[in-house]
């Protein structure tokens, strides 16, 4: 294949992949990555180190304006953040050694079983747009833990107060490890964490998600930068086409329904799991 | 916020709402660092399809050009004597350089307000994402 062509076949893709990805919530390394090592003959380490400029592309092209409108809280985000980079680290550092270990294929089924476990969580999760009030614990209390947005669709201030810290930690370390390993989001633990053990209403935790995403993703991204799993010349036209991806599918979310979405992509990302389980038993 | 009620804290919640600007700052952060990036990666890539006409994607996929532009000395001189492949990586760390410019913009807000508990948190963050691109990445090599 011609070299230009295997650009423009990447930035197409990657559109596509940034489409489905914000759609579903899923991101987009969700689909990309698994595309990258069946469709474009990558390895496995490299379509992870460009999982990791996918989620940067799109958690800046998105974040900025959950920020701009305050959906983001600042300070859960970032102090969410002290588990998830160190999990991102660690995560990275093992697909490091498990790639010198020769162990790449067993990385990939690993990716499927994460993708495929990952849909039924998506599909079941049971959204409370705003929670009831809890008590608050003395972690998120004497942090300051709390905040208000402005709700359009409500068309008024809602205040929330953050509980369970503690646990949250717990969650957002896994899902810093399992972000880090496989170049995906995780947003899905990520919400999991914010909605159910700290009680934050839906849009909050979306943003806030959102917001440690890309940070998160910094962390695996250094790594695999480093160790020489980002090649530019297939991350360039990755990282444009999923922010431009990203981009077109939070103009036309808000007019479609969530479920419905989930329930069109859902299929293809399934189809993706099984391919690259099967890519990784050397069956496919 | 009331302490009428039996789910309140115990006393009020110390932390104001942070100052607007701190929001704007780092909206503005996040969109700057995207679109420098991808204008970098943009005009990169296609200087690059350019002086190399006849690359095969297999050669690209197995010479990744990357590790010899990762220090600020090879980034340097790379860009200085045009190579293409340093560019495409200046793009590729820029955006990698994104959020961690934003943590770097939120310990500032922490630390004027005199939040002391969050500006060690995000100290911590970045002290944390600076020991992954420096060190770490470095190491596992």
């Amino acid at each position: 294949m011609d070299l230009a062509l295997f650009v423009v076949l990447l930035l197409l893709v990657a559109v596509l992949a940034g489409l489905v990805g914000s759609l579903t919530g899923l991101g987009g390394g969700v689909v990309m990555i698994p595309l990258l090592v069946v469709l474009f003959g990558t390895s496995v380490p490299v379509a992870i180190g460009t999982g990791f400029v996918t989620i940067l592309a799109t958690s800046s092209a998105t974040g900025a304006a959950y920020v701009r409108d305050h959906l983001t809280d600042i300070r859960i985000g970032m102090f969410l953040e002290i588990a998830t980079v160190p999990g991102a680290l660690v995560g990275a550092t093992a697909t490091v050694f498990l790639t010198h270990a020769n162990l790449a294929s067993e990385l990939l089924i690993a990716l499927g079983i994460v993708l495929l476990v990952t849909i039924p969580i998506s599909l079941s999760r049971w959204n409370v747009e705003i929670p009831p009030e809890v008590r608050q614990g003395p972690v998120a209390h004497r942090l300051g833990l709390a905040g208000e947005y402005h709700d359009r669709f409500l068309g008024r201030e809602v205040p929330y107060r953050a509980a369970r810290a503690r646990p949250a930690l717990g969650v957002m370390f896994s899902a810093g490890v399992v972000s880090g390993m496989f170049g995906i989001g995780a947003g899905v633990l990520k919400v999991l964490a914010l909605e159910r053990s700290m009680n934050l209403p839906m849009k909050v935790a979306t943003a806030t998600s959102n917001f440690m995403i890309g940070v998160t993703a910094a962390a695996g991204a250094g790594v695999m930068l480093a160790a020489g799993y980002v090649n530019p010349v297939v991350a360039a036209p990755v990282a444009i086409g999923t922010a431009f991806g990203a981009y077109l599918g939070s103009r036309i979310l808000p007019g479609l329904q969530n479920r419905t979405v989930r329930l069109i992509f859902l299929p293809v990302i399934l189809v993706l799991a099984v391919e690259v389980i099967l890519r990784g038993l050397g069956v496919a | 916020m009331t302490a009428s009620s039996d789910t309140a804290p115990v006393r009020a919640s110390p932390a104001q709402p942070l100052p607007p600007e701190a929001y704007a700052r780092m909206t503005l952060v996040l969109r700057l660092g995207l679109a420098l990036s991808l204008a970098i990666l943009a005009s990169g890539v296609v200087i690059y399809l350019l002086v190399n006409p006849d690359l095969s994607p297999s050669s690209v996929l197995s010479n990744n050009p990357i590790l010899s532009y990762l220090s600020l000395q090879g980034l340097g001189s790379g860009l200085a004597a045009g190579s293409v492949s340093a560019v495409l990586t200046l793009g590729v760390i820029v955006l990698v350089a994104t959020p961690i410019v934003r943590v770097v913009s939120g310990l500032y807000v922490f630390a004027k307000v005199g939040e002391r508990a969050m500006t060690a948190i995000a100290s911590t963050v970045l002290v944390l994402l600076l020991l992954a691109v420096l060190f770490i990445g470095p190491l596992v090599r």
